[in-house]
């Protein structure tokens, strides 16, 4: 990777800047309750960004055997660039956290077929009609940055990833449920995955009728990770740059009710996105961003940092926009690592219970489609049970929910769940940790 | 390439059932605007392969970038799907294919220089920039892809593709007192450049939406009776039909299939619905899909009947049905998948202002900023939307997210009308973690009754 840089200063650049990855990745995975395929993926690459004339340019490749192309590229880019707006990462102490398990490395092909299996039989025991889907994957991935100004810092990371999926199609009634659980150590209560899986299936096998109007709702831990992708977008260093984020201008300000803190935590032990460092080179680390209902921070990298004269806080991530996953071919910019909320009080038990009626919302479908930077979420409640008298009565179906987080999360906040899950987001990316969070006055649409 | 696949093929394919190499070269120029800034500008070189091989009904997959491993990953693909397999393999019969499938383009990406393209799309986010106060920031992206495919299998086929994608937007965005709003103007095509060109008029309309829409109230929810534009209506038939067609959807499902019987009524008799990799020039334009099987128009409901699938070897031929050319991957890194092409709904009789006039008080909805579905249920939500008030257009709303219920919403369509149109947005479809997929839909004006939309 040395060379790259040194072919590029020797092309006439001033400043080079190499990311590598390498991963490998094995996946098990069954469909219709049968083992369906093995599958492995190698993946290499390389990211070069350089500077020339004050221009930044910037190319990569997976073609590890042409990396003149890989410089050609950079420079031919560089060449119609705009002025560059920072500087490369310098050397410096990176934390010391680790995020390489043994046990995933060492994780087998027939191990991870257990735990595939073991969920399936579970759904299939419970209802032998159910078409029944399960993965579990295990990824080792090096990562490397090495620039002109001294970095040269590498980490291997292990991550796992584990679902357990059904679709029960009944007449022309089809409900799915499952459970997801990810991270960098594997530390997983797979039995209890597998219970929530059948648990959400009982707690759904009847429909039933809910007026179009305003309710209480609680929503549960994965819910509640996607409708944050509303303040994903609002505290991003590039939206708040652009102008275009509704949180501009309101650091220190009170954003949400007081009982609501969240952090962004690139060291999270376990986390699926932690890392020592992130892809410019910069040490990651955990960042307040809303602190008793008080905004904090936001996220950022080398640029929006130097940009918005605030602190660098490592979040310079090659990134797909939402899904996270790395992409090579992807420049980095401000993304999420992993998030947390802190909880409250009471169980999620104990205020479901003291929900008189109302709607309990786990999954939204069409939540993409919002104005999510404006705050707004809605869509189709994908998995929504009706709550009466304390208790969950069955699935509400053909219904519309709506809001926004920087009117509801601020003046609609019943409580906080004690219990703080982890869960993906969109049903399964990454890993984030949530409570259940109790809404009054949400705006449901339904038929009837 | 090829000498590299009859090598595997002579080592490896007669220890599996059957057995597939890919090889891609994809080269990719991007470019990307927030605001005033360049914020995106790159070259992308993607090179990589995968082995695919079936036994007894399993399969092993590995792909790779580091090529010169080859036989290593092969053994891998081998011996995994020789470790699934316990059942029998079923692909559905197709005939080898040898054939050399150079891209005939009308207007090559690759001979216009990186500056040229940064310029056209600098001047266009300097139009809608510069469109008056409250256009605030931009999001303008573009990018050009020029694949080379290699496929060879075990049953003789050995084929050379290449295919040629472009696509991108430009998003005005207006922004007022911490609300933000915008609309889009996407672009796509597999053979021309030219799509990325004369899209002024499209880009000061798209300016006037979004400024209209932060002023617009937003929709109040409820049942409504709705038109749909081209635009929105092909998101709505890609989203509502074409993947529960998908055969990967139902050929292990009985109860699935129960519902899912061809010859079932979906929609009345003047409801036709047809998924072609046809139409060249359109971004779902196919010659060969990536199990090198030749592409087709495929009808999924004709007279409001169920009447096809959309199908890979595997699907068709645990289904008895015919291959369809739909076995479709995002790239080397993932084995191909039923996915869609270009979906339509077919041409109809009826004209817009039959359909306005008999809607007392309804919506129509233009364009799309996206959609989903589970299966059953799906969503979708329209860029931009008017009231439709005593047979008349009535005044822009904002937040219009439609939703509906397969087994439902097809059947309330009642009048589709005669102004067919496809159209390619920047953006692409997402299954199974294979996102964006380039696919195309088009359809006529739409109306339909009965639609739950959100909101207040």
């Amino acid at each position: 990777m040395k060379k790259i840089i040194e072919r590029a200063l020797r092309r006439g650049a001033a400043r080079a800047e190499v990311f590598y990855l390498n991963s490998l990745q094995t996946e098990v995975s069954y469909e219709a309750g049968r083992l369906k395929e093995l599958a492995n993926t190698e993946e290499t690459g390389v990211a070069l960004r350089l500077v020339k004339d004050g221009k930044l340019g910037f190319a990569t490749t997976t073609k590890l055997t042409d990396l003149d192309r890989l410089v050609d590229d950079a420079l031919a880019t560089a060449l119609c660039g705009d002025y560059i707006e920072f500087d490369f990462a310098v050397a410096g102490d990176l934390p010391d956290s680790r995020f390489f398990d043994k046990a995933i490395a060492e994780l087998s092909v027939d191990e991870m077929m257990k735990h595939s299996e073991a969920g399936i039989a579970r759904l299939l025991d419970y209802e032998k009609s159910i078409q029944a889907e399960s993965g579990t994957s295990r990824n080792m991935q090096t990562i490397q940055v090495l620039n002109s100004d001294g970095v040269d810092a590498e980490f291997e990371r292990t991550q796992y990833q584990f679902y357990v999926h059904g679709r029960l199609v009944e007449g022309t009634n089809m409900l799915d449920a499952g459970a997801y659980s990810g991270g960098t150590a594997l530390d997983v209560d797979f039995d209890g995955l597998y219970k929530n899986a059948v648990d959400e299936f009982k707690r759904a096998r009847t429909n039933v009728d809910l007026a179009t109007g305003k309710t209480t709702v609680i929503l549960t831990p994965r819910a509640v990770a996607d409708i944050m992708l509303t303040l994903n977008f609002g505290v991003s260093g590039a939206y708040v740059e652009q102008g275009i984020s509704p949180l501009v201008g309101k650091l220190g300000e009170r954003i949400f009710d007081e009982r609501i803190t969240i952090r962004d935590d690139g060291l999270r032990s376990g986390g699926y996105r932690s890392a020592p460092f992130d892809d410019e080179g910069v040490p990651m680390q955990t960042t307040t961003l809303v602190e008793s209902g008080v905004l904090r921070s936001y996220l950022t990298d080398l640029r929006t940092a130097r940009k918005l004269n605030h602190a660098d806080t490592g979040n310079g991530l090659k990134a797909k926009r939402l899904i996270g996953a790395k992409e090579l071919g992807k420049a980095p910019a401000p993304e999420i690592t992993n998030w947390v909320m802190e909880g409250g009080e009471k169980s999620h038990e104990e205020l479901l219970s003291e929900i008189g009626s109302g709607v309990l919302v786990d999954s939204i479908m069409g939540l993409l489609m919002s104005n999510l930077i404006a705050g707004e979420f809605g869509g189709n409640l994908a998995y929504g049970l009706k709550i009466e008298d304390g208790k969950t009565t069955g699935r509400v179906k053909d219904a519309m929910i709506s809001g926004n987080i920087y009117k509801l999360f601020r003046k609609n906040l019943v409580a906080l769940s004690k219990d703080v899950e982890l869960t993906g987001l969109l049903g399964g990316i990454g890993t984030h940790w949530y409570p259940y969070v109790v809404l009054r006055n949400v705006t449901i649409a339904t038929k009837s | 390439m090829k000498s590299r696949i009859e090598q595997v093929m002579k080592k490896f394919a007669d220890k599996c059932d059957y057995l597939e190499v890919h090889f891609e070269e994809t080269e990719e120029s991007c470019i990307g605007f927030n605001g005033p800034r360049l914020s995106d500008l790159g070259r992308r070189v993607d090179f990589g392969g995968n082995v695919r091989a079936l036994h007894r009904g399993g399969w092993g997959f590995a792909s790779f970038n580091s090529v010169d491993r080859l036989e290593e990953f092969a053994q891998y693909a081998v011996d995994q799907a020789r470790t699934v397999g316990k059942e029998v393999s079923r692909l559905a019969e197709t005939e080898p294919v040898v054939a050399d499938v150079p891209v005939k383009l009308r207007s090559d990406p690759r001979n216009v220089s990186l500056e040229k393209k940064v310029e056209i799309l600098r001047a266009y986010n300097k139009r809608a920039l510069g469109f008056g106060d409250g256009v605030t920031s931009t999001v303008v992206t573009y990018f050009d892809r020029f694949h080379k495919f290699w496929f060879g299998s075990s049953e003789g086929s050995l084929v050379y593709q290449e295919r040629v994608d472009i696509g991108g937007r430009v998003s005005p965005v207006a922004a007022r007192d911490g609300d933000t709003q915008s609309y889009n103007v996407g672009f796509g095509g597999s053979d021309d450049f030219g799509v990325v060109k004369g899209l002024e008029a499209e880009i000061d309309e798209a300016c006037a939406v979004a400024l209209g829409k932060l002023d617009a109230p937003k929709i109040k929810g409820g049942e409504y009776t709705v038109i749909l534009d081209p635009r929105l209506a092909g998101v709505f038939v890609h989203e509502a039909f074409g993947h529960l067609s998908e055969g990967d959807n139902v050929y292990e499902d009985e109860n699935l299939q129960k519902v899912m019987k061809l010859g079932r009524r979906f929609g009345g008799s003047f409801l036709n619905v047809y998924d072609t990799g046809l139409d060249r020039g359109l971004r779902g334009h196919l010659v060969y899909d990536d199990e090198g099987v030749a592409t087709e128009k495929t009808y999924l409901i004709r007279e409001g009947e169920l009447v096809g699938r959309l199908h890979s070897r595997e699907t068709a031929g645990k289904m008895g049905e015919k291959p369809t050319g739909n076995a479709r991957c995002l790239d080397y890194r993932f084995p191909p998948i039923p996915r869609m092409r270009n979906t339509c709904i077919a041409q109809g009789e009826a004209t817009f202002d039959e359909m306005i006039a008999g809607i007392d008080y309804g919506v129509y909805c233009i364009s799309a900023s996206g959609g989903q579905t589970n299966g059953e249920m799906f969503t979708f939500t329209a860029a931009n939307a008017r009231m439709i008030r005593d047979g008349k257009l009535a005044e822009q709303v904002r937040d219009v997210t439609l939703t509906g219920n397969v087994f439902t919403t097809l059947e309330n369509i009642d009048l589709i009308a005669n102004d067919l149109a496809a159209h390619d947005g920047g953006g692409g479809c997402g299954k199974a973690g294979q996102f964006p997929l380039p696919v195309t839909h088009g359809s006529p004006h739409v109306r339909i009754r009965n639609v739950v939309i959100g909101g207040e």
